[in-house]
């Protein structure tokens, strides 16, 4: 490790107890593989009902992969199926595989809490703990046993730094998070997944409830952190994956009852512009959904 | 405008029946301090010994008593309803065996109190030998509380929004972790409040404490073990059996104390929840 590469960070990283070097500025966080993560065949049913089937998805780091597709198809489902979050709802079940960086997350002794410490997650209404914001975001360390003042004062700042929230809550940062707007409380509820470090950030539609302004400076921010993380994002939206996303997925239910499935998947720009099936381009150019 | 005339009579009618409501309870509780209040706040009253056969005896013991009472209830039964009631929320499957749970507590809570009274007889006083004490006066009201306490509690868990939980549990919680840190925090100002109800009716719960705690006592209890007569109970007894000439004085005298009591603790306790809800920044309507 030259120190003309890399600057040691700050905030050593806590989880493992060692002094960790910050992702130097000129290379940012590249992973071995080029795929991070690869859906194969998942298919989800919530007791007897199929919710998804066949899913074949290849997640790319440091990119943005927008999944789009008209209400009740699903997206929110295979978006919740990578960090095993639709383990909370009772009688899920999943077929198929979700490999991340070699490793299938559903195998049987893979650890559910190193998972969403890797997969962070932000939902669709802001949803901040009922706590003070350095609560809020020193939940995440404090779980993996972060106890020093310091480190945490640290992790704070560098969190809602990259949320870029830190200016506008920095003079206030005991006061209960419930006193943000919308768009606050969004960006630190991005600030709180940051706190742990993760690799990959899931967004089940992070601006459905924010007004237009806010949904800018999200989107912003997003395109911002695919420098450094792997970023998936459900939206309703065709603009806003238009503008942000580098892959999308068009999700679909064929008919009511029936399983939501990939349609297409592909860049962005193929996609929006010259999509190989026709639902896709029926979608997109808003003739349904 | 046959509509808005219904409209209003509909109003005029509802506004009565809640102004009726209020003015009962303001009309016991004048007709309550109107009888009592002039004994219940002399000194040699409130803090004095009962006697056995002459006029002038207080109910100091009774009051500590009933305080004592309602506090080891209160030990007792709360761990053991919170705990239950985060079982029946967060743990349990909704399905046959919790309905089967919250059936028997319905049952459990519909029970009159004297056939809890003649339980904690046989079970704590005679077969445990405890004798007439406090504590068997405790776990004896503990049983009659327990279900109002857990659904109580069960109601204020489940209250707590599942965003709380889903936040928690994507950062890498656990389950026992989100219980512990986000819902059950957010959760306790109405636990609180819920258990306003129960130590109302702790304190004013006779025919339960008759057969488990006693009657007449003069020293004031020390050990959990002593023999006690929390005031309703002995507001029962001056009544009917007891040999002083002053009876009624004293009989009136109790009620507007017990009802000073429960008025007391019931806003402490709503002051309470307010605050821990405000240093924890919680929202909460109380």
């Amino acid at each position: 490790m030259t120190q003309g590469n890399v600057k040691l960070e700050r905030s050593p990283y806590p989880y493992t107890g060692q002094v960790v070097i910050e992702r130097a500025a000129t290379q940012p966080n590249v992973c071995d593989a080029r795929v991070k993560i690869e859906l194969r065949n998942l298919g989800l049913y919530y007791e007897n009902f199929k919710a998804l089937e066949d899913i074949n998805l290849h997640i790319m780091c440091n990119s943005i992969t927008a999944i789009i597709g008209p209400s009740g198809c699903g997206k929110s489902t295979a978006l919740r199926s990578l960090n095993r979050m639709n383990e909370l709802i009772e009688g899920a079940r999943v077929e198929g595989k979700v490999i991340m960086d070699g490793e299938n997350i559903y195998e049987r002794d893979y650890r559910v809490v190193r998972l969403r410490k890797r997969v962070g997650m932000v939902f669709q209404r802001p949803n901040p703990f009922p706590k003070s914001i350095y609560d809020n975001i020193a939940f995440g360390p404090r779980l993996f046993g972060v106890r020093e003042r310091n480190i945490l004062d640290c992790i704070i700042e560098e969190s809602l730094r990259r949320a870029a929230l830190w200016d506008e809550v920095k003079d206030k940062l005991r006061d209960s998070a419930l006193t943000l707007s919308g768009g606050q409380q969004q960006r630190l509820c991005i600030a709180r997944v940051l706190s742990v470090q993760p690799e990959v950030i899931l967004l089940d539609e992070p601006c459905a409830a924010l007004d237009p302004i806010a949904t800018q400076r999200i989107e912003d921010l997003l395109s911002e952190l695919k420098n450094e993380y792997t970023i998936v994002t459900v939206t309703h939206n065709m603009q806003q994956a238009a503008r942000i996303s580098d892959f999308t997925a068009f999700f679909m239910i064929e008919n009511q009852g029936e399983p939501g499935r990939i349609v297409e998947f592909g860049e962005t720009s193929k996609i929006f512009t010259n999509p190989d099936d026709e639902r896709t381009e029926e979608y997109i150019t808003g003739r349904f959904g | 405008m046959k509509a808005g005339r219904a409209d209003r009579i509909a109003t005029i009618v509802f506004w009565s029946i809640g102004l009726v409501s209020m003015a009962i309870l303001a009309f016991i509780i004048l007709e309550i301090f109107g009888r009592g209040l002039v004994t219940a706040v002399s000194p040699s009253f409130f803090a004095g010994q009962p006697a056995t056969n002459q006029a002038g005896g207080g109910v100091g013991p009774m009051i500590v008593s009933s305080l004592y009472l309602a506090a080891l209830t209160m030990l007792i039964s709360l761990p053991v309803s919170i705990g239950a009631a985060i079982y029946m929320a967060e743990y349990a499957r909704e399905g046959k065996f919790n309905n089967f749970i919250r059936f028997c507590l319905d049952s459990l809570a519909t029970l009159p109190s004297i056939v809890f009274g003649i339980f904690g007889l046989t079970l704590f006083v005679v077969t445990f030998k405890w004798s007439y004490c406090l504590l068997a006066g405790a776990f004896t009201l503990a049983l009659l509380n327990l279900p109002i306490l857990l659904r109580g509690a069960e109601e204020s868990i489940k209250q707590v929004p599942q965003t709380y939980r889903e936040a928690s549990m994507s950062l890498g919680a656990n389950r026992w972790i989100t219980i512990k840190k986000v819902v059950l925090p957010s959760a306790m100002p109405g636990v609180i409040t819920g258990t306003v109800l129960p130590i109302g009716r702790i304190m004013g719960e006779a025919a339960a404490v008759i057969y488990t705690t006693g009657l007449f006592i003069r020293a004031i209890p020390l050990s959990p073990f002593d023999p006690a007569a929390p005031l309703a109970g002995y507001i029962w007894y001056a009544q009917t059996e007891a040999t002083v000439p002053d009876y009624r004085q004293i009989v009136n005298g109790g009620a507007a104390i017990l009802l000073i009591l429960v008025f007391l603790i019931n806003f402490s306790a709503r002051r309470f929840a307010r605050f821990y809800a405000k240093r924890k920044q919680l929202e909460v309507k109380l």
